[in-house]
């Protein structure tokens, strides 16, 4: 009971959706000039995690699924005041839709021992949402997404959320182990101290973890076992606006009334 | 892994209702879903999960299902991730729908995967678009990189074929009084002494639809949260309220009104935006719009390029200028002779 908790805080490295460029010859995306930067809602995910630790004292490690390159956001992670981080690569992921993905994760969270596991709403690249349910339903653990305020409840090994739904809020608790969502936004995420930067810059060198390590089947994993396909990428025409400047508020109803929808 | 296709047939939809009120986008799927099910020369099944859903599932039928599976049960109320997903599972394990579709909604997003996980099955997120190939496959299609792309995802050896749909991009479809079909109710497999969660409370108002709505104003993190000109506005344009996700974040207003790839999906003739920026995620749900209007004391503001009339300016001058102008035009002893 006494145990400590360890909070395993999902993040992910992606393309700066503000750098994404389309080529309008070839309809392909460029990516490559894109800044990799931590997706946004995950800073709001590692605040969740650091003030369970501030509550009621707690191990926190950051993981992210990706290759080496990924590192600088482990490190960010460990600057915001992360115990630890974990680095879980292995070629074998490579084309590993959602199902794969949260299969990993999963296996990562168990391998830790995490009591609470908490991820941001979504990823601003591929913005389903469905990583982290995904994590909980492979564990069969408890899920809590579009949280806005967590109360941890340690001595009843539980936790409790303020949840945003359709037209309101509810109040759920949920046993651990636990996978949470945190709504976008929701929180205001500290800044890494100086200190704890240079660390993280210096000293600081994640675990690497493979499929091996987390016991999980070559096979169950990548592109071959991701359900999904993408099937085909189409540009789609910017909708044509008429981009007009008007100087004046009567100017604007004429304009309307011209359209026709005034 | 992979499964045999031809074993997996009828196209489900989720019906998602909340103390007997159901979600708009259900209906909109049941109708979209009536399409893909006549394509496929499938049936269309409506899944109604809840307790004392009987009005919910009668409703199902006239809005187009032929047949209605009801799981009915106090633990099933409130909702909740867990007995959901395991009910759902159940019966998707035990029927083998071949197409399986649930509104893009907190509650269709929390518990999809929660089905999609241990049926191995695949998930599409939040699509705008649905089709069938020359194959039978479903083609599920969503928008990514800010509304830039769109891309088609298949599930070929994979059942069923899962996919959240947005509120707002498919048309219910009106309620036939005379259509009839079978209603059945399954077998409850849930136990509440296995619940992983309870709810403690749940306060929920009257949900707005503004996925319908002809004209729009929409208040953004400009307004400071002094909404007083933007609702003067809408009033004197006869327009529902909207909300950019920084208002509804800061709680301004509610998260029913959100517009963008987190909230709905809006096509009014009019859409007005007041002190919104213009974020990528924004404009995905105003894209349809046909005609935009944008206020912003920005001129660099990205919401400049993505409407058709901008006025550059301080919102809480031009609103209610445009107030006045409105309703003298309205005043009948203005209008000239
Ligand atoms: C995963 C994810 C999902 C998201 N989903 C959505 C979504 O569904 N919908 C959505 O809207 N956003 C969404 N966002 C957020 C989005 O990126 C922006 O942060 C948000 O839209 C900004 O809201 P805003 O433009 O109203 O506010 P701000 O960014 O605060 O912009 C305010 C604007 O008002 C102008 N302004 C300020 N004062 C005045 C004044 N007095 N008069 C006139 N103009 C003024 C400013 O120039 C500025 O342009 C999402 C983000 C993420 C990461």
């Amino acid at each position: 009971m006494n145990d400590q908790w360890t909070v395993v805080v999902g993040v992910k490295q992606v393309p700066d959706e503000d750098d994404v460029s389309l080529d309008p010859d070839t309809g392909t995306l460029d990516r490559a000039d894109a800044e990799a930067i931590l997706n946004r809602p995950d800073r709001n995910a590692l605040e969740a995690a650091l003030r369970i630790k501030d509550e009621v004292g707690a191990r926190v490690v950051a993981v992210t699924m990706g290759p080496p390159m990924a590192t600088p956001v482990l490190e960010a992670a460990v600057a915001m005041g992360c115990d630890d981080a974990v680095l879980v690569t292995d070629r074998a992921f490579a084309g590993s839709d959602t199902w794969p993905t949260s299969l990993v994760l999963a296996a990562t969270a168990d391998y830790l021992d995490a009591d609470v596991v908490v991820c941001g709403e979504e990823t601003t690249d591929s913005s389903t949402g469905q990583v982290p349910p995904g994590i909980a339903a492979h564990n069969g653990w408890a899920q809590l997404t579009y949280v806005e305020e967590l109360d941890p409840l340690p001595e009843d090994e539980q936790i409790a959320a303020r949840r945003d739904v359709e037209g309101g809020h509810e109040r759920v608790v949920a046993d651990l182990p636990v996978v949470v969502a945190v709504a976008y936004g929701e929180n205001e995420p500290r800044t890494a101290g100086l200190h704890r930067k240079i660390h993280a810059e210096n000293e600081f060198e994640p675990v690497e973890l493979t499929a091996d390590d987390l016991g999980v089947d070559e096979d169950a994993v990548g592109l071959a076992a991701s359900p999904t396909q993408v099937g085909g990428m189409e540009t789609v025409e910017p909708v044509e606006r008429e981009r007009e400047r008007v100087e004046t508020p009567s100017e604007l109803v004429g304009a309307l009334a011209d359209e026709g929808v005034m | 892994m992979p499964v045999d296709v031809d074993e997996y047939e009828d196209v489900w939809v989720f019906v998602e209702e909340h103390d007997g009120d159901v979600a708009p986008v259900s209906w909109e799927l049941l109708a979209e879903a009536r399409d893909l099910a006549a394509e496929l020369g499938e049936d269309l099944v409506a899944l109604v999960i809840g307790e004392d859903v009987d009005d919910v599932a009668r409703e199902a039928l006239r809005r187009g299902a032929d047949r209605v599976l009801v799981a009915d049960d106090p633990v099933f109320e409130p909702y909740r991730a867990d007995p959901y997903g395991e009910q759902f599972r159940h019966l998707v394990e035990e029927r083998r729908p071949d197409v399986v579709l649930i509104g893009g909604t907190h509650t269709g997003r929390d518990f999809a995967g929660r089905v999609a996980v241990p049926a191995h099955a695949g998930l599409t997120a939040d699509c705008t678009e649905l089709g069938i190939d020359e194959d039978g496959h479903l083609e599920a299609r969503r928008p990514a990189f800010g509304g830039n792309v769109l891309a088609t995802i298949k599930c070929e050896n994979h059942r069923p074929q899962m996919a959240t749909v947005r509120s707002g991009v498919f048309e219910a479809a009106e309620p036939d009084p005379d259509r009839d079909g079978e209603i059945e109710r399954v077998d409850v497999i849930v136990d509440e002494a296995d619940t992983l969660t309870s709810v403690l409370d749940r306060s929920v108002g009257e949900t707005a639809d503004i996925t319908d709505a002809d004209r729009i104003v929409a208040a953004g993190g400009g307004t400071e949260g002094d909404l007083d000109p933007v609702l003067d506005l809408a009033d004197a344009l006869d327009a529902e309220l909207a909300a950019s996700r920084k208002a509804v974040d800061e709680g301004w207003v509610g998260h029913d009104r959100q517009v963008g790839q987190t909230g709905k999906t809006v096509r009014p003739d009019l859409y007005v935006a007041v002190g919104v920026s213009g974020a990528v995620q924004h404009v995905e749900g105003m894209n349809d719009s046909d005609v935009v209007v944008a206020i912003n004391d920005d001129p660099n503001a990205p919401i400049f390029d993505h409407a058709d009339y901008g006025i550059v300016g301080d919102l809480f001058e031009v609103c209610p200028e445009l107030v006045d102008l409105l309703e003298d035009a309205d005043d009948p002893t203005e209008v000239p002779a």
